[in-house]
């Protein structure tokens, strides 16, 4: 029996109307049509290099704000105002509307724990999930897997990395793919005709006593087969889904394409770098303001691509600490402490900052410099994990860390 | 079920070397370790370890030397003849050239902006005069449109949709090249952004349109019909282009140069792509880079570093020199994206890292603290102390400073200056310099070592940053009273302050221990045995930082000869893209290819952001994008698809063609891999060659242009080698 989901990707269908659309879509190898259950996805995003939080999600209603940053504020009048005390910089327009529509919602003063200002140290321990332990070596997105039921054929789509590396984050028992480009994962690239070294490279790697590259080599041609009868095509957007220029941008599409073509995906990761602006950071333009805009110009691309398949999709933003909340020397930022994290979804009860606000009083700076955390960013993953995807196990998701369900912010409806 | 198959094939190639090893004991020489591999097999791991990969002959040759006193030749690079490379680096003329000569051959948007405002005088010679009208013009144009879009009113704040990508491209890395482009159309942003462009070496256009053109409008705006009649001019150009692809290169070059400063612009434009490739063909070096220049003067420095330092991977035979050149390198990584240090990378590799690859640590780090490169990457040239007399507003001394052409002028101020008369410390140099150079981040310092340490180097900065930029320390940005740092004072004594926290840097025994553990980490396994750590880093102590010292420790430790050790380590993409070129004895008449195969795998050179440089470990590295890219690689490279790079497979097979291919196979496998082949690859490149004929290897689309098959190179050998360099084994060194 057709679903609401099937009948409304086939009524989108009719509005695209291209040739290339249908050849995947037709294909509902997993997920609702199956097994009844939607599939439920998480998508994490790591902004690389500690962004700037207070810039971001701007705290125009503190005096101290405008005081510490006397040439890099968001003016007042430049804010998108949110709630009369937060507001947005203006290159997040294109989050606005998804704000209005209450999918969108922000924590402040969050973040990883941890008082390192090792971008290397602090990127690791927010992907392992483990601040300040070193020894973990895999990931917590990883390990938000385990125990959980596999999607019907096992697809080795379910936890994917776009890029070129597979990141700490993904890392660990659980199969998972990184792929740069959708077009050229294949030997013998873009040709649909199937190469015969592909299958020699495959005997070689599927039985190679080389544990290491055996693993990776077997998700890999699983991975490549899959695709391939996929048939991704050229992949053409939904209407209005505008996506910029930019590897970040182009990752959020082809995620979208993945997701949209049942692949099975559960859950995903891409990075966007550029954040580190020690040096005339910008305020309503300039270096800030020109990654913001890719950041969420890609984002907003990616949610209005998703169509109905947002509905069971929740994304989560982290950056791996925050900034000074006083502007250096150089017009920039030096490395802090608390950040803020959005959180984009159906599911999520959205038009709201979360979180508890410290204050920006030189009594409530962290170490007297820096915003002090009021949310580890553990329990905003953790409540996407329990509530969205169903892993109930935190405990294993996150070692060594007490998470208190009760504690959850609740923002999933 | 699945474990039961790979035991069973483990089992096998247990069996296989049992075989195996009777043969390799009866050429047993060295006698030192008991337990120890054979010569031939230390050959091979010698050679896997301080080279980019053996060559045909290399083992032999490393043999008939003896391994140790190879190894002892490796550590004297000087003794080593490099003439033959460096008959292969001639072309790339920016290699000699100083800071201040990139310059001004290859201005950036700063100073086309002085020569556009009359600051600054046009160059006389007709070579540079070219490049510099064209970005001249370019620079005109964006003024142009700067002032068309003032002129109209501003739209409301409401978000400008991005015009939905013409085609889905996505290459790697994209990023950086529209920040760079977003900067050039916005002059003000200068000097351009955190992220810069490494463009030219991932194939695009480094000078694509949208570097000029603004995002399209519903009515035709002004700039449109201005962007209308460029196309009309380059279309003009292309064909302009065409007339003179047939005439002689020396006429050709003449022609270009007599241009007019539009058509020069026009022709510019057009000189993209393989098309422009062609068009270069048969120019000398030096009119190849003005050509170039005229495009996209910003991309022809690092794009010739990058080739200068993939034929040095390839072709120097002071292998561990450019090992340890790209190792150190990576140590203290500086990112070609940011700011001007795409000129200053060139000098900073040749002047500041090899001299001192494999000399002593201090004075490495001292060299790279004082470098333009470092000092601009991670800030500190900006950093001002607190109490120090610019942040206090002393009125600065006027200085003279003599122009290009020695004519006295006093300096005005640079577009920077008000934001380097800002007045406050900038952390980031501090920080990196005790986390990444020397203590590591479990060094035992704290958040206010930091900022101490940031006092101590306010000051040093750089003089002229984007004109010939040179170390120069400034004491009226310099933080006054002592410092503590680490529980020591450092007394009041300017620029010698810096001095006294590396030389306490370069001597601590964190240092030691840490440089300690990297270096094993990309000579024995990515987690080196902590004896063998201990051992190299009380050689660093003893010997103060003598670095070809710890790595006399190191190569004469039984942990770097044991089997465990043994083909361990998996190859970064350098390393495997390096070594395949190696092993298979290939020609290389153009290194961009390769540089692009390596944005490919994720490791664009001289373009890793973060200060930590590339990882060294197999996790990074060993993923599913990652392997199909090195697959066909393989493929591409044996079956002669890279642009650029000759592989004669039929030699490789042994010269004459072999009487089957269980023949070529054996004699690849041994040429290739020194026979360290497992079963499981062994047969199922039989089978692949078993399989019907026609089923020929469909070819890795790598952007390159494809030739007609080559009669000489018969089908099987190139499919073998293809598929060997693509194999597991081949991934490890």
């Amino acid at each position: 029996m057709p679903t609401r989901r099937v009948f409304l990707r086939n009524s989108a269908l009719a509005v695209v109307g291209t040739a290339a659309v249908p050849s995947f879509l037709r294909r509902a190898a997993f997920g609702a049509v199956e097994n009844g259950a939607p599939p439920k996805r998480l998508v994490v995003i790591f902004q690389r290099g500690a962004a700037d939080g207070l810039n971001i999600v701007v705290p125009h209603g503190e005096k101290q704000y405008y005081a510490m940053r006397p040439s890099i504020n968001i003016p007042r009048k430049n804010v998108i105002d949110l709630d009369g005390f937060f507001g947005l910089h203006p290159s997040l327009t294109p989050l606005q509307p998804l704000w209005q529509q209450q999918h969108l919602a922000i924590v402040h003063a969050a973040g990883s724990p941890d008082a390192t200002r090792s971008h290397f140290d602090a990127q690791d321990f927010m992907e392992t999930g483990t601040p300040g332990v070193k020894v973990t070596d895999d990931g917590w997105l990883n390990r938000s897997l385990h125990g959980l039921a596999r999607t019907p054929q096992n697809s080795p789509f379910r936890a994917i990395a776009l890029g070129p590396s597979l990141p700490r984050i993904l890392s660990g028992a659980e199969p998972a793919v990184a792929m740069n480009n959708i077009n050229d994962f294949s030997v013998g690239g873009r040709n649909p005709k199937a190469s015969p070294a592909a299958s020699a490279f495959e005997a070689m790697y599927d039985h190679s006593s080389d544990s290491i590259l055996h693993g990776t080599g077997e998700e890999t041609f699983d991975a490549v087969k899959m695709l391939k009868a996929a048939d991704p095509g050229k992949y053409v957007p939904a209407p209005g889904a505008y996506y910029p220029k930019g590897r970040f941008s182009d990752n959020l599409r082809q995620l979208a394409q993945l997701i949209k073509a049942n692949l099975g995906v559960q859950v995903a990761f891409a990075d966007i770098g550029g954040w580190d602006h020690h040096v005339n950071e910008g305020a309503v333009e300039g270096q800030l303001a020109n990654v913001l805009g890719e950041f969420s110009q890609s984002l907003a691309a990616f949610w209005t691509d998703l169509g109905d398949l947002g509905e069971d999709t929740v994304v989560v933003t982290m950056s791996e600490f925050g900034r000074t909340a006083r502007e250096n020397g150089n017009r920039g930022t030096d490395h802090g402490h608390a950040n803020v994290m959005f959180v984009l979804g159906g599911p999520v009860k959205g038009g709201k900052v979360y979180g508890r606000w410290p204050g920006l009083d030189q009594s409530q700076l962290y170490e007297g410099r820096d915003l002090a955390l009021t949310t580890d960013f553990r329990q905003v993953a953790g409540e996407a994990i329990s509530r969205h995807i169903g892993n109930k196990n935190l405990a294993e998701v996150f070692p060594g860390y007490d998470i208190q369900p009760a504690k959850f912010l609740h923002y999933l409806g | 079920m699945k474990s039961r198959v790979s035991r069973l094939a483990l089992l096998l190639l247990c069996l296989g070397m049992a075989c195996a090893v009777p043969q390799l004991r009866a050429k047993k020489k060295d006698t030192k370790l008991d337990s120890g591999p054979d010569e031939q097999k230390r050959a091979v791991h010698a050679l896997n370890r301080l080279t980019f990969g053996p060559r045909p002959g290399d083992v032999q040759q490393v043999m008939a030397t003896g391994v140790d006193r190879w190894i002892d030749l490796q550590l004297h690079p000087d003794k080593i003849s490099d003439s033959s490379l460096e008959s292969r680096l001639a072309p790339l003329r920016t290699l000699h050239m100083s800071p201040r000569q990139l310059a001004e051959n290859f201005p950036d948007n700063q100073m086309i902006k002085q020569v556009y405002e009359g600051k600054r005088s046009m160059p006389s010679d007709p070579a540079q005069r070219a490049i510099y009208q064209v970005q001249i013009a370019r620079y005109e144009q964006r003024l142009q449109n700067r002032q068309q879009k003032e002129s109209v009113p501003p739209i409301a704040a409401a978000p400008v949709p991005t015009p939905p990508p013409s085609e889905s491209a996505s290459d790697g890395a994209k990023t950086a090249e529209e920040l760079a482009a977003a900067a050039a159309a916005n002059p003000e942003s200068m000097p351009p952004p955190d992220t810069g462009s490494m463009s030219a070496m991932d194939g695009a256009n480094p000078a694509d349109e949208t570097a000029m053109t603004p995002a399209p409008k519903p009515k035709l705006s002004p700039e449109e019909e201005a962007e209308a009649r460029r196309r009309e001019d380059r279309l003009y150009a292309d064909l302009n282009t065409q007339s003179l692809a047939d005439i002689s290169p020396d006429e050709r070059y003449k022609k270009i140069l007599a241009m007019s400063a539009d058509d020069k612009l026009a022709f510019a434009d057009s000189l993209k792509g393989a098309k422009g490739q062609d068009f270069l063909n048969g120019l000398d070096p030096k009119q190849k880079e003005t050509l170039q220049a005229m495009n996209a003067p910003q991309f022809v420095v690092v794009e010739e570093l990058s080739e200068a330092k993939l034929l040095r991977a390839i072709y120097s035979e002071r292998q561990l020199e450019e090992v340890m050149t790209d190792f150190w390198f990576n140590h203290f990584n500086v990112f070609a994206g940011k700011g001007p240090e795409r000129l200053l990378l060139t000098n900073y590799e040749q002047e500041t890292i090899r001299p001192h690859a494999l000399g002593k640590f201090e004075d490495l780090l001292v060299a790279t603290a004082k470098s333009p490169a470092m000092l601009f990457y991670l800030d500190n040239w900006m950093s001002v102390g607190p109490d120090s007399p610019q942040a206090l507003g002393a009125p600065a001394r006027p200085m003279v400073r003599y122009g290009p052409y020695g004519r006295p002028r006093v300096v005005r101020p640079h577009p920077n200056a008000r934001r380097k008369q800002s007045s406050g410390l900038n952390e980031n140099y501090g920080r990196e310099l005790l986390e990444l150079h020397t203590l590591s981040v479990n060094g035992g310092y704290s958040q206010r070592d930091v900022t101490e340490v940031a006092k101590v180097f306010t000051g040093w900065t750089i003089d002229r940053v984007q004109d010939g930029a040179s170390f120069h320390y400034d004491p009226r940005m310099h933080e006054p009273g002592p410092k503590f740092v680490l529980g020591h004072r450092i007394k009041p004594k300017g620029e010698d302050e810096g001095r006294e926290v590396l030389h306490m840097l370069a001597t601590s025994p964190q240092t030691a221990h840490f440089i300690s553990l990297k270096l094993a980490q990309r000579f024995v396994s990515d987690d080196p045995p902590p004896a063998l750590v201990d051992r190299m880093a009380k050689t660093f102590e003893k010997n103060k930082g003598d670095i070809r010292e710890v790595l006399l420790t190191l190569f004469h430790s039984p942990e770097f000869w044991s089997d465990q050790t043994y083909r361990a380590k998996v190859k970064t993409p350098l390393e495997f893209v390096a070594s395949a070129v190696r092993a298979t004895g290939a020609d290389v008449q153009d290194a961009v290819p390769l540089a692009r195969q390596l944005n490919n795998m994720g490791m664009p050179l001289y373009g890793a952001q973060p200060p930590t440089g590339y990882s060294m470990k197999a996790d990074k590295w060993v993923s599913s994008s990652a392997l199909l890219n090195r697959m066909n690689f393989a493929i591409a490279l044996t079956s002669g698809k890279v642009r650029g790079v000759n592989v004669d497979t039929q030699q490789l097979a042994g010269g004459t063609p072999a009487p089957d291919p269980s023949a070529t196979l054996s004699t690849m496998e041994t040429k290739l891999l020194a026979a360290d082949v497992s079963k499981q690859t062994h047969d199922s490149i039989v089978a692949q060659l078993q399989s019907p004929k026609n089923d020929k290897p469909q070819q890795a689309n790598d952007g390159s242009r494809s030739k007609p098959p080559d009669q000489n190179h018969p089908q099987d050998a190139s499919t073998i080698a293809g598929l060997l360099l693509g194999s597991p084994e081949f991934q490890r060194r």
